[in-house]
C-alpha cells in the first residue's frame, strides 16, 4: 500500500506537468463535446484523434486518448437532459428521467446530479483503480500462454454472455472479428494470409479504419437528418443546483452505481453501457417511489450516470494490469500505446511507470476538469447542440477520412473504412452489435500467437489447458457461461439479460 | 414458409465462411505440435458456417425479411457514393479542393440544403481544419497532385 501511494504521488508528479496538463483537458473537452454530439461517440472520436497523438509521448496520448473516453460519459448526459436523444449510447437511460425533470423546469439540477455523481464516481473508479491494477499486474507476471489463451477466450464468451443480443450473434460477430484480425502476414510462418497481393493489407487490417467506419461512418448511414430532430430545452445558469430534497435524492443511487459500474467496468463487453441499464433496474427495483421512474426520478438520473463513469474507469483494470481489452474503446487505446511502443499489460507498471502512474494521476485531475467544465460550459453546449444535423454528419465524414488516412497514410485504409461502414450499417439492419466484431479484431493475434505457442509447449497436447490451475479455472467459468446461456435455450425462459432489454424497449416506446 | 431476416444474415454467414475456408486452400493447417498459418481462421471459419446454420435454424425468432426497414436505404447510398468519390479524388486532388467538393455535395445533393450556405460553410470548416491540421497540429494533409 505504501509502495503504491508513494508511485501516486509520483504520477501526480507527472500529471501535473503543464503539457501534461493540457493534453487532459484537451482530452477532456473534446470528450465533452463527443458525448454532447449525437451521432459520434468516444470510439470514433478516440479513433479519429488517435493519429494527432503521433506527435506526442506515450503518455500525453494515453492521457488525452483517455480524457476523450471518460468525458464522453460526462458529456453524454447535456443531450440526453436537455434533447432526450443519447449523445452517448451508455447515456439512453437518462434521456428518460433526466428529460423529464428538464420539462419539469429542473433541467438545471439534472445536469448538476449527473455531472457530480459522475464526478464522485469516476474518482471512485481511479482509487479502486489505482488499489487493483497494481497487484492484479503483479498476478498476471505468472500468465502464460495457456492462461493467456483461457483469458482470452473466456473475454468473448463473457461479452458474449454480458450482451442483450443472442448468444449465437455475439459470437458469430467475434468470428468475424478474429478472420479480419488475421488477414496478413503470420508472423510465425511468414505467409500471407488473405491479402490480395496488396501490400497495405500484408501489414493486416487496422482497428482504426474497422472502428471508425463501423461506428462513425455505420451510425451516419443509417441516420438521415430528419430523423435527428429535437428540442432544445436551454437551462439558467442560476437554476442548476438542485435543491435539499435533490440532493438527498441521489446520494444512495451515486454510491451504489460508483460500486456497481465499477464491478462490471471489469467484465469484458460494453460495460460503460450495461452499467447504466443495470443501474436503472437496480434503482427502480430498490426505490421507496417506483413510480416516479420515467417522470423525472433523481434516482433515474443518478445511478446510471455514476454507474457508466465508474464503468469507463473499471475498464482500464484489465487493459493497463492484463493487456486484455475489454471492449472496442480499450482495444483503441491498447492500440494507440502500441503505436507509441508502449505494450499494455503486466509489465506496464515495472517498465513503464510514467506512463502508468501519470496516467492513474491524470484521471484524478480529469475528473475534476470535467466537472468544472460541464456545468458553467452548458451554454456552449446548447449552441453546439442546435446546430443542425445536416451540417455536422458532412464534418464528421470529412474527419473519419482525415483521421483514418493519417494513421498509415494509406488510402487503402479509407477504403477499408467505407466497406465497414456500410458492414455497420448491414449489421444494424440485422439487429447485431459491432462491438465483438472490434474486439475480434484486437485479440485476434494474442489469441493466435497465444494458443500457438501453448500448443508448441505442450507438443500438441490440450490437456495444457486443463492441467495449468489459472487456465483451469478460467476454463471452468467459460463453461459455467455457456451452460447458462444454453439452459435458457433449452428452458425456453427468457434470461435477466433479455427480459432487461425488452423492459428498456417497452419504456423507450412508451415515452 | 416466411424468408425470415436471420435466415438472409445466417446465409451470409454461411457463405462468408465458406468463401475464407475456399481462400484458406493453400495455407498450410500444420499438426497440433506446430500449428500453421492455416490452422486458426479454418477453425473460426467453420464456427462461422456453424454459427451461421444456428441463426438460420433459429430464424422464427426474428422479424420477417420484408419487415427490415430500409426507408433509410436512399440516404445512406447517396452519402457513401459521394463518400467513394471523396475518397476516390483526396489524394488526386488534394484535401482542400476534394473535401470541400465533398461537403458541398453532401449538403446540396444529398441534404438540399441551400448551395450559396453550403459552400460559405464548406470553405469554412475546410479551410479551418486545415490551419489546424496543418499549422497547430503539424500533421500534413494531401496537396493538389499527391
Amino acid at each position: 500500500m505504501e509502495s503504491t501511494l508513494i508511485s501516486l504521488m509520483h504520477g501526480f508528479g507527472v500529471a501535473f506537468q503543464l503539457d501534461n496538463l493540457w493534453y487532459a483537458f484537451l482530452g477532456c473537452l473534446v470528450g465533452t463535446l463527443v458525448g454532447v454530439l449525437p451521432g459520434i461517440g468516444p470510439l470514433s472520436g478516440i479513433s479519429i484523434l488517435l493519429p494527432v497523438t503521433f506527435g506526442l509521448n506515450a503518455t500525453q496520448a494515453v492521457i488525452m486518448l483517455a480524457g476523450i473516453y471518460y468525458g464522453s460519459q460526462y458529456g453524454g448526459s447535456t443531450t440526453s437532459i436537455l434533447m432526450r436523444i443519447p449523445g452517448e449510447a451508455s447515456s439512453v437511460m437518462t434521456c428518460i428521467d433526466g428529460n423529464a425533470m428538464a420539462k419539469k423546469g429542473r433541467a438545471g439540477a439534472a445536469l448538476c446530479i449527473a455531472a457530480v455523481g459522475s464526478w464522485v464516481a469516476g474518482t471512485f473508479g481511479v482509487i479502486m483503480l489505482t488499489m487493483v491494477a497494481p497487484p492484479l499486474a503483479t498476478i498476471a507476471l505468472k500468465f502464460g500462454p495457456p492462461e493467456y489463451t483461457a483469458l482470452l477466450v473466456l473475454g468473448l464468451i463473457f461479452l458474449a454472455y454480458m450482451s442483450s443480443s443472442s448468444l449465437v450473434r455475439t459470437l458469430l460477430m467475434a468470428c468475424i472479428g478474429l478472420l479480419l484480425g488475421m488477414v496478413g502476414i503470420d508472423n510465425m510462418t511468414g505467409h500471407f494470409r488473405y491479402s490480395f497481393d496488396l501490400a497495405e493489407l500484408g501489414d493486416g487490417i487496422g482497428i482504426v479504419p474497422v472502428a471508425v467506419g463501423l461506428f462513425g461512418l455505420g451510425e451516419i448511414l443509417s441516420t438521415p437528418s430528419h430523423k435527428v430532430v429535437g428540442e432544445v430545452i436551454s437551462p439558467k445558469l442560476r437554476e442548476l443546483l438542485p435543491n435539499r430534497r435533490e440532493w438527498r435524492e441521489s446520494i444512495m443511487p451515486i454510491a451504489r452505481g460508483s460500486v456497481l459500474g465499477f464491478i462490471i467496468g471489469i467484465i469484458p463487453g460494453s460495460a460503460h453501457i450495461i452499467s447504466s441499464f443495470l443501474s436503472y433496474a437496480l434503482e427502480r427495483r430498490v426505490s421507496k417511489h417506483p413510480e416516479e421512474f420515467g417522470k423525472g426520478a433523481v434516482a433515474g438520473v443518478a445511478g446510471p450516470e455514476s454507474a457508466n463513469n465508474s464503468a469507463s474507469t473499471g475498464a482500464f483494470v484489465p487493459m493497463l494490469a492484463l493487456g486484455i481489452p475489454t471492449g472496442p474503446i480499450t482495444a483503441v487505446l491498447i492500440g494507440a500505446l502500441m503505436v507509441h511502443g508502449v505494450n499494455a499489460g503486466p509489465q506496464l507498471v515495472t517498465e513503464h511507470p510514467d506512463v502508468f502512474w501519470g496516467f492513474v494521476a491524470s484521471m484524478y485531475v480529469g475528473n475534476l476538469m470535467l466537472l468544472a467544465l460541464n456545468l458553467p460550459l452548458v451554454g456552449l453546449f446548447v449552441t453546439v447542440l442546435r446546430i443542425p444535423y445536416a451540417y455536422l454528419y458532412p464534418l464528421i465524414i470529412m474527419f473519419c477520412i482525415v483521421g483514418v488516412y493519417e494513421v498509415s497514410h494509406s488510402i487503402v485504409d479509407v477504403w477499408i473504412m467505407l466497406i465497414m461502414g456500410v458492414l455497420g450499417y448491414a449489421l444494424r439492419k440485422f439487429a447485431f452489435d459491432p462491438a465483438p466484431l472490434v474486439l475480434g479484431l484486437v485479440i485476434a493475434p494474442l489469441l493466435e500467437q497465444s494458443l500457438r505457442q501453448s500448443l508448441i509447449m505442450s507438443n500438441g497436447d490440450y490437456l495444457i489447458f486443463f492441467s495449468r490451475p489459472i487456465s483451469l479455472g478460467l476454463l471452468i467459468v467459460c463453461a459455467i457461461l455457456l451452460a447458462l446461456s444454453a439452459l435458457t435455450l433449452v428452458l425456453k425462459q427468457k434470461d435477466w439479460r433479455t427480459k432487461l432489454a425488452e423492459a428498456e424497449a417497452g419504456e423507450e416506446l412508451a415515452s | 414458409m416466411t424468408l425470415r431476416a436471420d435466415h438472409v444474415a445466417g446465409a451470409a454467414f454461411v457463405l462468408f465462411g465458406a468463401l475464407v475456408l475456399a481462400l484458406s486452400g493453400d495455407l498450410p493447417t500444420g499438426q497440433l505440435s506446430m500449428p500453421g498459418s492455416g490452422f486458426l481462421p479454418k477453425i473460426v471459419a467453420t464456427l462461422t458456417i456453424v454459427f451461421g446454420l444456428a441463426l438460420m435454424v433459429r430464424a422464427r425468432e426474428s422479424s420477417p425479411f420484408s419487415e427490415v426497414p430500409w426507408s433509410d436505404g436512399k440516404h445512406a447510398i447517396m452519402v457513401t457514393v459521394v463518400t467513394a468519390a471523396g475518397i476516390y479524388f483526396y489524394t488526386v486532388l488534394g484535401f482542400l479542393i476534394t473535401m470541400i467538393a465533398m461537403i458541398l455535395a453532401l449538403l446540396v445533393i444529398v441534404e438540399r440544403r441551400n448551395p450559396l450556405r453550403a459552400v460559405a460553410y464548406g470553405a469554412a470548416i475546410v479551410l479551418f481544419t486545415y490551419v489546424c491540421f496543418a499549422y497547430m497540429l503539424k500533421t500534413p494533409l494531401p496537396e493538389f497532385g499527391y
